[in-house]
């Protein structure tokens, strides 16, 4: 029992982060039906802006993290930019397209900070907290605590404010929105900067928790990507909820598989999705004549 | 045709004598090319032709290559034999790889399947078996009675032959009947599969050629490096892989063949700046996709499309020519054994009822009308009798045997064939292919003559070819051969939708609309056409609009109002019937309360009374 | 400052096909026009054109003073231009009184936005009693209502309005007219497409019959309603 708690525990703060990389792919999904397979490699670019800020120029974490999700939203606009002639047609071709986009920033990763990684220390360097016998570690906390606050915001975002409620509406009907006066393009444009933040965001609260390296956004932004389609690609519950499993069931594989983890964590989703291909949140979409 | 052969010959004899003019780097060079074109065509084949997103084609090139290294230096079989099992296990875990593409399509079969390669570079890196990260050395050299395979020379033949082999032999997939009904599946899985076509089973047969070449470029790789080890199997080389595949033109075989040795020679020039490489060939990557979708292969069709264009409508020339009636079959026609009966069906969707209780029973030989309000349930009909949708409740039984809620490919196969309101022809296919995947009526589980009897197949598709000319001269129109559909003015895409379904020698034709748009003339003469398709012996539905039509065309008409049967009877009967006046004039019958998500998208009822039947009027105190 | 709509030689192609050929017509200000025709016979790809939805030629294209040619679909809007689509195209998954105040994303929120919204609910009591559902929940007429709505939500001088009678039962289409004609009596213009001819004859003062394309007929409503010229373009017999 302890045990398991344990584990979940481990897993948590990983799928806080899975979570934050789920809800970018989701906001970019539900505005503008495109996956961004670049996702992940946005993710990587995250984490180094963020960690270089706070390791070479010693600005403080949280501010080389505001830095980071700043230059990252500027990527995100140049990737919505350039794909918007496809947008709302072809949608293999989109996927291609940022597939793409990965590839160049990978390239330009390798080339700006060099192959090899970097551990960053915890910006949070006071001792686990001991609760019941379970070992929490404080900056794990820190980080659920920020990606609570910034689902929180999200959320709000969408559900109180006039660009908020356009964006949903650009994602339901694009034609209808345009009629009523929002610039779709921009309204695109702008989830896909937030997607691109919230990836940097979760590159940067990961760089303490993981090795940072080129490889570190691949692996994120397939996991996240998997949380989304987990919770029910979309879904803003959908993303949270399938990025904590994906982070505990990560954590258990780790433990009892060691180095299979991704093996089975993999098979695992992918027996998951051929039993309910809609995830947890998603909608049930029928094939009409 | 005779400047396709010499060219054909010339590149088969520039490859031939290319060795004799490369140093021992650039062979090499040139034989890991070659691999990389094989997987590239195999790529093609799953994600160009049969439309099923592949991101794990780097991983069948794993197995391939890791099975022979094993088997030849753990399990100590010869080459050859370690070849032939190594293909084999690398078909065997294509089809597990392709299993999800039977429930999810696109982004979601793009992370599966990315997600699976990666399980498999993380099992090869880990496992024992498979000599972890360091990989397997010491594979040993592939042997022939007389030729020395270690000199890369010689081995460059082999490579060449069976790259020749596979990639006629891609071709020949494309260009006949299951390359056909791929092509059809990935342009609209849902018209495919009410032709007949076995979706899940394409869809499997799409994975299985991709593993097959997956496999063959690993066997090839293991004979050529002699040593395996996970990096040649990670995502950068998928994404080069999927690179090649997009820049040549996925859709076009030759086209993936040109992309893979383009990208192969580029990144060679570059070897000293991989990165350099790799930021170039993601930005073409994007370029391409934005700028020129089928790639490199589609560019001279762009070239000659676009002055075609700016002159005016390509095609423009061609004619609609008039409908040759069937022979009428001299069998009895209509008040035979009830080819359909639809018995007390319901259909709910999220609580809502599109279809209450429905029963019909349609004799052989009629030419039965479905009417009634908009949203009244018609479409929903069709798509439960056509197997798109299971019913809730009820049975649907198909000339005596009970179909229901059978995959619509199984329908079809049975002998039904529907058209579809906003028509689904299939656009990248031309009009005379379009009947072809109709008229083909050979079972994907037959594919195994691709292999075994090439020229029954062969044999097979030129009689295909002969009878779709004979239903294109039918329809009249043999000019729009070579046309895509969507060139086609609407009316004449229409006709070749229902040509298309007659095509595949239903005993039952449903038309779902097939008035919608066409104009007094064109609505004239699918009167005529659809009589003769009844007179030549099937049975026919018809959901119209066109009051008209329906009077002078049924001879029976069911009336569905609320997703409920409210009248049938003749034409005459039912516009006298009072249920029925009610549900038009919306006294009673709350119409409104249907689900609104399901209704179908149709136009509303003309706004007029024909044969003293009142449709869609208003009522008079509705005007104040 | 209500103005003239005017529409001369608008055309049409889709994918190498012309729906529309050389259409030209006029809405006075105040005035109701209806387009009717046979479906697929150009109507709703001329209410798309003139909203600049789809890509369109035309000579002119004028509301009141100014020159809508150049003007993108998202500016009609800005214009006095309402536009509510075929098939309702309501935002589903949003409350219904988010879609409402998403038809005046165009002004500013406020004060006023709130009387405009109070304006709509008295028009359509069944909005106010469904302010909090969501959109997608609503039945097909409250859903088409919920449309009109929208549109009128950015106080336009004139309405485009795409079949609004479709899918719904005559009782409703009943109830759609008197909301036309109550529009119409406070002086807003409409341009009404329509397959319904009873409905447009009844809500329009004038009338353009098309077939494929182009203009077969027009003239006054009253006189169309009674030639039977109509009912053979109309039912493609």
């Amino acid at each position: 029992m302890q045990v398991t708690l344990q584990t979940i525990i481990g897993g948590v703060s990983l799928g806080a982060v899975y979570a934050l990389v789920a809800l970018g792919f989701s906001l970019v999904y539900r505005t503008m039906g495109l996956v961004n397979f670049a996702h992940g490699n946005v993710v990587t670019v995250g984490a180094y802006l963020a960690s270089t800020f706070y390791l070479s120029t010693r600005l403080p974490f949280a501010l080389a993290m505001i830095v980071a999700i700043g230059v990252t939203g500027l990527i995100g606009l140049v990737i919505e930019r350039v794909l918007r002639p496809l947008e709302n047609r072809d949608f293999d071709l989109m996927l291609i397209g940022t597939i793409g986009f990965g590839i160049v920033l990978d390239a330009l990763i390798i080339m700006i900070w060099g192959a090899t990684g970097r551990a960053v220390p915890s910006p949070v360097p006071s001792p686990p907290i001991d609760l019941f016998g379970l070992r929490i570690r404080t900056y794990d906390l820190v980080v659920l605590a920020i990606a609570a606050v910034a689902t929180v915001l999200l959320v709000l975002f969408l559900s109180r404010t006039k660009q908020g409620a356009a964006m949903q509406a650009v994602a339901m009907d694009h034609e209808a929105a345009t009629a009523v006066g929002i610039h779709v393009g921009r309204s695109n444009a702008t989830a896909f900067m937030i997607g691109a933040g919230l990836a940097a965001l979760a590159g940067g609260l990961v760089g303490p928790l993981l090795y940072v390296s080129p490889a570190l956004g691949g692996a994120l932004g397939i996991k996240g990507f998997a949380a989304a389609i987990l919770g029910g690609f979309g879904s803003i519950p959908g993303a949270i909820v399938g990025g904590l499993a994906i982070g505990i069931l990560d954590s258990f594989t780790a433990g009892h598989f060691q180095g299979y983890s991704e093996l089975v964590t993999f098979l695992v989703f992918t027996v998951i999705i051929m039993i309910r291909p809609t995830g947890v949140f998603g909608e049930r979409t029928v094939n009409r004549a | 045709m005779r400047y396709r052969i010499a060219l054909i010959a010339l590149a088969g004899v520039a490859a031939w004598f290319l060795p004799y003019g490369l140093d021992s780097y650039a062979i090499h060079v040139v034989n890991v090319i070659l691999i990389f074109a094989i997987l590239a065509v195999g790529l093609g084949l799953c994600m160009g032709v049969g439309g099923q997103v592949n991101l794990a084609q780097v991983a069948f090139f794993g197995v391939g290559a890791y099975a022979t290294a094993i088997l030849t230096t753990r399990g100590g079989l010869g080459f050859w034999v370690a070849a032939l099992l190594a293909v084999l296990a690398t078909v065997a875990i294509g089809l597990v790889v392709g299993t999800p593409a039977l429930r999810v399509q696109s982004h979601y079969l793009g992370i599966v399947t990315l997600g699976l390669a990666l399980a498999f570079t993380n099992w090869v890196t880990n496992a024992e078996l498979s000599g972890g990260a360091e990989g397997i050395p010491g594979i040993p050299v592939p042997t022939l009675p007389g030729i020395d395979l270690s000199s890369e020379y010689l081995y460059y033949y082999l490579e060449l032959i069976v790259f020749a082999v596979s990639l006629g032999f891609g071709l020949f997939v494309v260009r006949t009947g299951l390359g056909r009904r791929m092509r059809a599946m990935r342009d609209d899985a849902l018209a495919a599969s009410a032709l007949g076509a076995e979706v899940p089973m394409l869809r499997m047969v799409a994975f299985l050629l991709a593993s097959v070449y997956g496999g063959l470029g690993g066997v090839l790789y293991a004979g050529l490096i002699r040593y395996v080890a996970p990096e040649s199997f990670g995502i950068a080389n998928m994404f080069l892989l999927l690179g090649m595949v997009i820049i040549g033109g996925r859709q076009s075989l030759i086209g993936c063949v040109v992309g893979a040795v383009g990208l192969s020679l580029v990144r060679e020039t570059l070897v000293d700046h991989p990165t350099v490489a790799q930021i170039g060939y993601g930005a073409v990557v994007v370029l391409v996709v934005v700028f020129a979708p089928t790639g490199l292969a589609g560019l001279p069709a762009r070239v000659r499309a676009s002055p075609a264009r700016r002159r005016g409508r390509a095609g423009s020339a061609a004619q609609l020519q008039p409908f040759h009636p069937y022979e009428v079959d001299p069998a009895p026609a209509a008040g035979g054994e009830p080819v359909l009966e639809v018995d007390h069906v319901s259909k709910q969707f999220r609580g809502l009822k599109a279809l209450d209780d429905v029963s019909l029973t349609v004799p052989e030989g009629e030419i039965r009308g479905i009417v009634g309000p908009n949203g009244s349930g018609k479409t929903t009909l069709f798509n439960v009798i056509s197997g798109l949708y299971r019913p809730t409740r009820g049975r649907v039984r198909f000339r005596g045997r009970d179909l229901t809620g059978r995959a619509p490919y199984r329908l079809a196969r049975a002998g039904m064939s529907r058209t579809f309101q906003n028509l689904r022809l299939f656009g990248d296919l031309t009009v005379e292919e379009n009947l072809l995947v109709a008229l083909d009526r050979s079972g994907t589980s037959q594919s195994w003559r691709y292999l075994l009897r090439p020229l029954s197949v062969l044999r097979r598709d030129r009689d295909l070819h002969r009878r779709a000319r004979a239903v294109l001269e039918r329809y009249g129109l043999a000019e729009f051969a070579a046309l895509a559909p969507k060139a086609l003015p609407y009316g004449i895409q229409r006709r070749v939708e229902i040509a298309r379904a007659v095509a595949a020698e239903p005993s039952l034709l449903l038309l779902d609309e097939p008035a919608a748009g066409l104009n007094g003339e064109e609505v004239r003469q699918l009167g005529e056409i659809v009589r003769s398709i009844r007179d030549s012996g099937r049975t026919v539905i018809i959901i119209e609009h066109n009051m008209g039509l329906v009077m002078s065309l049924c001879e029976r008409v069911t009336v569905l109002a609320g997703g409920r049967v409210i009248a049938e009877g003749t034409p005459a009967e039912v516009a006298v019937a009072p249920a029925v006046i009610e549900a038009y004039l919306g006294d009673s019958m709350n119409v409104d309360d249907l689900p609104v998500a399901d209704s179908p998208v149709a136009p509303p009822v003309a706004d007029s009374s024909v044969g003293g039947f009142p449709v869609g009027d208003l009522p008079e105190e509705a005007a104040k | 400052m209500t103005g003239t709509l005017i529409v001369e030689r608008l055309t049409v192609h889709y994918g190498g096909v012309s729906a529309v050929r050389d259409l030209s017509f006029e809405v006075a200000a105040g005035d109701a026009v209806g387009v009717i025709g046979a479906n697929g016979a150009g109507k709703t790809s001329t209410l798309k054109a003139v909203m600049g939805l789809i890509p369109r030629k035309v000579g002119v294209l004028r509301f009141g003073d100014v020159d809508l040619s150049g003007v993108s679909a998202r500016d009609m809007v800005r214009h006095g231009i309402g536009y509510v689509p075929e098939g309702r195209h309501i935002f589903a998954g949003l409350p219904v009184e988010k879609n409402l105040l998403l038809g005046a994303y165009a002004r500013k929120w406020n004060a006023e936005t709130r009387t405009t919204l109070d304006e709509v609910y008295e028009l359509f009591p069944v909005l106010a009693e469904m302010r909090d559902r969501l959109a997608g929940a609503l039945s097909g007429g409250q859903q088409q209502m919920l449309a009109i709505g929208r549109a009128l939500m950015s106080r336009p001088q004139l309405l485009l309005l795409d079949e609004p009678s479709m899918g719904l039962s005559p009782k409703l289409v009943g109830d759609i007219l008197a909301v036309l004609l109550r529009l119409r009596a406070e002086g807003l213009s409409l341009l009404l497409v329509e397959q319904n001819a009873k409905l447009t004859f009844e809500a329009t003062s004038s009338c353009l019959v098309v077939e494929n394309g182009e203009v077969a007929m027009t003239g006054a409503s009253e006189r169309l309603r009674h030639d039977p010229r109509v009912r053979r373009i109309y039912l493609g017999l």
